[in-house]
């Protein structure tokens, strides 16, 4: 499945996502999307559906909660898979 | 009896200009809503939704769900609130066990539903978005007539919600409010905190809990205005507290500590607009409620209660100087007991399990008489939760009887979680458990021994729970041991694991 409409499915699970909203720059832990009860599933969801696995760096770095850098984290890590592959 | 709908309706006609709920980017004025309640009355009454059924509906907090609120109220039909991030067998345990006919849902929900394979619902699916599928769209309702449909007799005896909040997600305990209850709750309520129709009253908890639908009722019925918040976080809570001047609210204990914090930070908002705010769920430490006392400028209340009961006592927080870490007296509806394990009644200062007596009381749980006569005792229902009385007739809580986590004022039954882990074939055994945390009181822990010869890593065990359960449900430690301690009979010592694991587990 597309990175992007997976990751941007993932977050609209409880909250759909209105449409005027920018989702590239999107800080979906700032704006609620996922919350502290949330964060386990939405990270173990994606690692799951592109088997990759975050870093303790990735995971802690601001721009994993901006949803357009996590998107192209996730597309980085796959090109990585496939490069390695 | 003045039936919940009749109720609104009344006072829709009294106050139509005035804004009746907002909601992030929506907002209806009382005439809105009343227009909107007719419309998806019509709506559900046209597609076969009739008086007595049950309609699940996986709840987001918008306009529209309150809606459907008091449009069902409005035909007699019941909602089943629930989690949307439930996994779906979960959710098919609920809709068999409340008797679910219809389902209403985003679309987002009917396509995770189509590719799993469930739930499937007897009668109508409508879908909250466009058309889906085949299934009608609740945007249909706006051609309707606006004219408020009255449906036959409505008593007020109906079920108008069925929350499973009681019980694992494996054998949950549906319990019933029917609309008297409810208006019999938001009443109690509005007389404890003095809700008047020049409050603004904010609802940030999900609206499939029993807390949210009781704060979006309670101004609705008497002309307040209702703030809804859809999603949250401390600096929202703030933000929206301060723009929509927000004056009453009742929030769980897990939202007040990040609160605290977050009204630390220099840059955090004034709050002026605050009258009385009340904490529940758990008792706020000393310090934080000083500090949110301090910061908001406000009346200062905390609560006790369970879905069953709702309320049981309250107390002020000028009450606690002379009461520490009691969670009040009971309201004027209720009345409380201690129970002993041989069912006489505990003396003051005794610690036996909290019983309650409450005009507040749920109708009983969907389908299970049975279960819910043994929880009874001389018309007292037995909480689960330890506690003692002091002479003042102030209650203290002891413990809960039961094995509970509670994450983010949710309750977590670790049987929910073991279950779904010894799935996998790597485990020998597994435990699960509170573990404490800042900002959600406590949060799920995974003790697990695996078996010899096996290795399994965390990312492992973490994957699978995040397929097979909910969001609250998923542990945030976990623990490999090589044994569980256990006491001389073998059994599992659950309450020995927190200091177990710190002495004697590998990394979380």
């Amino acid at each position: 499945m597309n990175v992007a409409d997976f990751i941007i499915g993932a977050l609209q699970k409880k909250h759909a996502i209105d449409k005027s909203v920018d989702l590239d720059s999107l800080n979906y832990v700032e704006e609620g999307y996922v919350d502290s009860l949330g964060i386990i599933q939405f990270v173990s969801e994606i690692e799951a559906e592109f088997g990759i696995a975050f870093t303790d760096e990735e995971l802690a770095s601001p721009s994993f909660q901006i949803a357009g850098e996590l998107i192209r984290l996730v597309e980085r890590k796959l090109e990585e898979k496939e490069g390695n592959a | 009896m003045t039936k919940l709908a009749d109720l609104f309706y009344r006072t829709a006609d009294l106050h139509p200009d005035k804004t009746a709920i907002w909601c992030e980017n929506e907002a209806a004025t009382y005439r809105e809503l009343a227009e909107m309640v007719s419309r998806y009355s019509r709506f559900l009454i046209h597609h076969g939704v009739s008086r007595g059924d049950h309609i699940g509906i996986p709840m987001n907090n918008s306009v529209a769900s309150v809606a459907l609120i008091l449009a069902a109220a409005n035909i007699g039909a019941g909602l089943v609130p629930i989690n949307p991030t439930l996994p779906q067998h979960a959710i098919q345990t609920a809709f068999a066990a409340a008797d679910v006919k219809h389902l209403i849902a985003r679309r987002a929900f009917l396509e995770q539903c189509e590719k799993s394979g469930g739930p499937n619902v007897a009668g109508t699916t409508i879908c909250m978005d466009e058309a889906y599928d085949g299934f009608p769209s609740l945007r249909d309702a706006a051609s309707l007539p606006a004219e408020r449909p009255i449906s036959g007799e409505i008593s007020g005896e109906e079920i108008l919600i069925i929350t499973m909040t009681s019980g694992s997600t494996g054998t949950p305990k549906p319990i019933v409010l029917t609309q008297q209850n409810k208006i019999d709750r938001a009443m109690a309520h509005i007389r404890l905190y003095g809700i008047t129709k020049e409050d603004r009253v904010l609802a940030a908890t999900p609206l499939y809990h029993s807390l949210a639908e009781r704060l979006v009722l309670m101004p609705l019925l008497i002309g307040g205005t209702s703030i809804l918040l859809p999603r949250f976080t401390p600096k929202i809570w703030l933000n929206c507290v301060r723009e929509q001047r927000v004056t009453f609210t009742i929030a769980v204990s897990a939202q007040l500590n990040q609160i605290s914090a977050e009204l630390s930070n220099p840059d955090a908002p004034g709050i002026e607009s605050l009258r009385c705010l009340v904490s529940s769920s758990a008792l706020l430490e000393p310090h934080i409620k000083a500090n949110l006392i301090d910061k908001l400028h406000c009346d200062f209340h905390e609560m006790y209660g369970t879905s069953e009961t709702s309320t049981v006592t309250n107390i002020n927080f000028r009450e606690t100087a002379d009461k520490v870490r009691s969670v009040g007296r009971p309201l004027p509806e209720a009345d409380v007991m201690i129970l002993k394990d041989s069912g006489e009644r505990a003396e003051p200062g005794e610690i036996g399990e909290i019983a309650c007596k409450t005009s507040l009381l749920c109708k009983g749980y969907y389908g299970m008489p049975d279960k819910f006569q043994e929880a009874m005792r001389d018309g007292y229902f037995r909480t689960g939760d330890l506690g003692y009385l002091d002479e003042d007739g102030y209650l203290y809580f002891a413990g809960r009887k039961k094995e509970l986590i509670i994450t983010g004022g949710i309750n977590v039954y670790p049987i929910d979680v073991e279950r779904c882990v010894m799935e996998l074939p790597e485990i020998d055994e597994c435990a699960a458990f509170a573990y404490p945390d800042d900002r959600l009181g406590e949060v799920v822990a995974l003790a697990v021994v695996t078996k010899e010869g096996c290795n399994l890593d965390k990312r492992a065990v973490q994957l699978h729970c995040a397929r097979n359960l909910a969001d609250f449900q998923q542990p945030h430690k976990i623990f490999f041991l090589d044994q569980l301690p256990r006491n001389a009979m073998g059994k599992i010592v659950k309450s020995r694991l927190l200091e177990h694991v710190t002495l004697n587990a590998g990394s979380p």
